[in-house]
């Protein structure tokens, strides 16, 4: 009971502290944010529905004007703008990559990747496509390929995603909550 | 922990943040129906309204935040000759996020929550409002906390490596959270729980 | 004041014996906790708080299950982690203090009013509205402290309280700790933190060692500690 609702408030934090701290340099001169790094871990650790929990908490108070989106950003006038469309997808790419995640057995870091990917960029984009072409007055096509644009890096973070959630399964294989039942087999064996 | 609310008490600190919110709220769909005269006499309201209440400073501070994107859609639309829709779609987009800026900036946190939690009471039964309301405070108190972490992290990296930090410190970013977490629970259990 | 007793209570963490039979009855007023690092001391803590479900045996006070029966424990039990920043849940100082009250089933208007009184009476009025993170790592300890006797338990737990405070706060803290009216138990490493207390218990590897007045326990645990220190104390693996 009270370890939902912490796991939810703790990742909704990290979210935030993904955003709000410098970019991390990749060594191939791509600095990148991390906020939506941040959404597909939340789908990749805490699994569909704590995720999806997480993400909505730091959107509700990035909208009451906590400035917790990345680059200290906050407030309703976030919705207005033409980002509108991936904040309203975040909370159901970290579900969808959270559904994946359960779903997909086998190599951790191969699904998280995929769940990432699917979650993260597939859905994400399926919401932050049409915002943009609602916000920016433009058909639905030119706004899709205008996105393009941010898929390389988007691929970067889903990568990312599997990297990191593969070092927390193996330094802690009991806090994968997204394969809690796999992760309690572990636990027997070990 | 800091919020984008002013500190210097104006007018519209003293109406209801419900009422505010909705007034946007209309106020976006009648922007939609606007041809580009009004949209720009009513970002001239907002302006005024901002210096009126002497948060000019801080209103204009927090739209430049948006040039970049004021930029892009106006090339964009220059790129396909559509400038003037271009110049409708920024113009609406500097107002909307005016007036919305002008609520975040005049209505406290805890009046917000209230709003949040008014909002949810039809979701009572499975959230209920104490609970949402703890999970607000939680997320407040700790993202200092794992800010905190993280600039330890940072440290640690660089008092054992010349080059920066790379994304390896990711990981136990995620670990100190789900290790926080745990603890928090703890500490909530002791005092009493989530009930 | 209800004494705490443990039957044979034992506790397994992810396949580790980390408690093994511990029977005690603890009624005394000031009660110390020794032992290494790793012998348990705060998994004995976190089990009779009820954090943790004893895996044998059973832990009680009054007949009840700190475990099972939080509602009622609130006012039996009040714990002290050892970091503050474990413990504090609320970004300012008056709703730290408010929380453990309306848990224990105050109004929020109540609950405020007897905050606002309880720092009055510390001369930290000033504090009803500043940031915890903002406060020094000596402030915080107090400011848990503060929260866990403003729920008036009849037992404090206090983990470890002075380890990470500096000469003067320590001493401030012992003297408030001398001062309270609550039944304390105190882990320590340090044997001079428990030398005055009414009673001490050893423990190592999860087990008693030794239970008694501080004058027949701590000789002895001085000098196996020192014993230990000589050889290479710490060769076992953890796991």
């Amino acid at each position: 009971m009270e370890r939902n609702l912490t796991h939810i408030a703790l990742f909704a934090a990290l979210i935030a502290v993904l955003g709000l701290v410098p970019k991390i340099d990749l060594g191939i001169g791509v600095p990148i944010t991390a906020q939506s790094l941040g959404i597909m871990l939340c789908g990749t650790v805490l699994g569909a529905k704590r995720g999806a929990l997480a993400v909505l908490l730091f959107l509700a108070l990035v909208a009451m004007g906590v400035p917790l989106l990345s680059g200290g950003r906050g407030g309703i006038g976030l919705f207005a703008s033409p980002s509108v469309g991936f904040l309203v997808g975040f909370p159901v790419a970290a579900f969808v990559t959270g559904w994946v995640m359960e779903r997909l057995r086998g190599d951790v870091a191969l699904a998280a990747f995929n769940a990432s990917a699917i979650g993260g960029i597939i859905v994400l984009y399926a919401f932050g496509i049409p915002g943009i072409a609602f916000m920016a007055g433009k058909p639905l096509a030119e706004a899709a390929v205008g996105s393009l644009a941010f898929l390389p890096g988007d691929l970067v973070k889903a990568v990312l995603a599997a990297l990191v959630t593969q070092m927390v399964a193996r330094a802690r294989p009991g806090s994968l909550l997204s394969r809690a039942q796999d992760a309690a087999g572990n636990v027997e064996a070990s | 922990m800091l919020t984008l609310t002013s500190p210097r008490e104006t007018v519209l600190h003293r109406w209801p943040a419900g009422l505010k919110l909705a007034l946007v709220a209309a106020g976006s769909v009648v922007l939609f129906q606007l041809p580009m005269a009004g949209v720009a006499v009513a970002l001239a309201l907002a302006a005024a309204l901002a210096l009126t209440l002497g948060l000019g400073r801080d209103w204009l501070g927090l739209l430049r935040l948006l040039w970049p994107v004021v930029l892009v859609l106006l090339a964009w639309h220059g790129l396909t000759g559509t400038l003037a829709q271009g110049a409708l779609a920024v113009l609406r987009m500097l107002a909307l996020v005016g007036l919305a800026n002008l609520v975040t900036m005049t209505t406290r946190l805890s009046d917000m929550q209230a709003v949040f939690l008014w909002l949810s009471r039809p979701l009572a039964p499975i959230l209920p409002p104490q609970r949402l309301a703890l999970a607000f405070a939680l997320v407040i108190r700790f993202v200092p906390v794992m800010l905190l972490r993280w600039q330890a992290l940072v440290l640690a990296w660089r008092a054992r490596a010349a080059r920066r930090p790379g994304w390896h410190i990711y990981a136990p970013a995620v670990l100190a959270a789900l290790d926080e977490a745990d603890r928090v629970a703890d500490a909530l259990r002791a005092r009493g729980g989530t009930a | 004041m209800d004494a705490i007793v443990l039957s044979g209570a034992g506790l397994v963490l992810q396949g580790r014996q980390v408690l093994a039979d511990l029977s005690l009855r603890l009624s005394e007023p000031r009660i110390g906790i020794v032992g290494r690092n790793g012998s348990g001391k705060t998994s004995l803590l976190r089990l009779i708080a009820g954090l943790v479900p004893a895996s044998t045996g059973s832990v009680r006070i009054a007949g009840l299950d700190p475990g099972k029966d939080r509602k009622a424990m609130l006012r039996k039990l009040g714990i002290l982690f050892q970091n503050p920043d474990h413990q504090i849940l609320f970004p300012t100082v008056a709703e730290e203090l408010a929380f453990g009250l309306v848990q224990q089933g105050q109004s929020r208007a109540e609950a405020a009013a007897r905050v606002a009184a309880l720092l009055e009476a510390e001369g930290r009025a000033h504090w009803a509205g500043a940031p915890t993170h903002t406060l020094s790592q000596g402030q915080r300890q107090y400011l848990c402290l503060l929260a866990v006797l403003a729920m008036a338990p009849d037992w404090l737990l206090l983990d470890e309280p002075y380890a990470a405070l500096d000469l003067p706060t320590q001493a401030r803290l012992r003297r408030h700790l001398a001062g309270l009216t609550q039944r304390t138990v105190v882990i320590s490493h340090d044997p001079v933190a428990v030398a005055d207390m009414d009673r001490v218990i050893w423990l190592e590897a999860g087990r008693l060692r030794a239970d008694g007045p501080p004058d027949d326990v701590l000789p002895a645990f001085r000098a196996e500690m020192m014993r230990l220190g000589e050889v290479d104390a710490d060769t076992d693996l953890a796991t």
